[in-house]
């Protein structure tokens, strides 16, 4: 039976990896993992939530400054911030959730199958499932906070503990 | 050489995306047809001919392995080159779908480097 400690510790690097790695990749953007103490909360935020089928299920959620959505839905998309619709503004911040939740699912279930559904706007996280594991990374852009929390319904086997079974 | 290409993906974005790369990797398109899962990506096919599909997988209605499947099923539609574009980088989903007859698979998140590669492979280089 997998440690609960190394399990988490595997979610909470496939996480930041999976983050850093669709920021750069996609949106040519860098992300140093964690905060500053003095850093602000933004005005407002844009959230993406989406669950997925696997072994374990759970789900996904991203915010980030709305400001920063817009930046970077801009390049994304190749047009200008001016022309931007609230509706873009929001297909790409799900699709931004949709990456990072593949990433990680890429990394942590590498030997099985998994389903993503559709991402939404709004938090959507509610309360963790009793045994659920959080996991939390924040980084810092160059537009400010970028968040992420990973829920996984009972223990997650990583892909380095199926290798070792 | 001009090329007609469908891209199909449940995320408007992505489909925004995808086309800006083709388009920055120097590959000209005629035609450019969009569809948000494999249903409307059959329904195109009905009445358009296309030099390569790009496809996610995980899409409502109908997914890309079951795309790639009626694809093969079609004595017609089988000569046209598909490449999964997807999330989903797990070594079994892999093996399956290019067992489906896909002919090659991009991992999001990609440079768009691997995306011009992927395509080069299959329609050759732009630029020759």
């Amino acid at each position: 039976m997998p440690d609960p400690a190394n399990t988490e510790n595997a979610l909470q690097s496939a996480l930041e990896d999976a983050v850093k790695e669709v920021l750069e990749r996609m949106f040519f953007l860098e992300a140093d993992s964690g905060l500053p103490a003095d850093a602000e909360a933004p005005a407002s935020t844009l959230a993406a939530h989406l669950t997925f089928e696997g072994a374990p299920p759970g789900s996904l959620s991203v915010s980030l400054p709305a400001a920063a959505a817009r930046v970077i839905s801009a390049d994304f998309l190749g047009i200008a911030e001016s022309d931007l619709s609230g509706r873009q503004v929001e297909e790409v911040v799900c699709e931004l959730a949709n990456m990072i939740c593949g990433a990680v699912l890429s990394r942590v279930e590498s030997s099985s199958t998994f389903r993503l559904n559709a991402p939404r706007i709004g938090s959507g996280a509610g309360v963790p499932a009793p045994g659920a594991v959080v996991t939390l990374h924040s980084s810092c852009t160059a537009y400010g906070a970028f968040t992420a929390i990973l829920t996984t319904e009972g223990t997650a086997c990583s892909s380095a503990e199926k290798r070792a079974s | 050489m001009a090329y007609r290409v469908l891209i199909v993906d449940d995320s408007p974005a992505m489909r925004a995306f995808v086309r800006r790369v083709i388009e920055m990797s120097g590959f000209d398109l005629i035609a450019c047809f969009e569809a948000g899962d494999g249903r409307a990506a059959l329904d195109v096919l009905r009445s358009e001919w296309v030099d390569v599909i790009l496809t996610d997988v995980n899409m409502p209605v109908m997914d890309g392995e079951e795309l790639l499947t009626r694809l093969a099923q079609d004595e017609l539609l089988r000569s046209i080159p598909v490449l999964v574009v997807s999330t989903d980088a797990t070594e079994n989903r892999i093996q399956r779908l290019l067992a489906s007859g896909a002919c090659g698979y991009v991992t999001k998140p990609f440079v768009p480097e691997q995306l011009r590669a992927a395509m080069e492979r299959i329609l050759g280089d732009p630029h020759a």
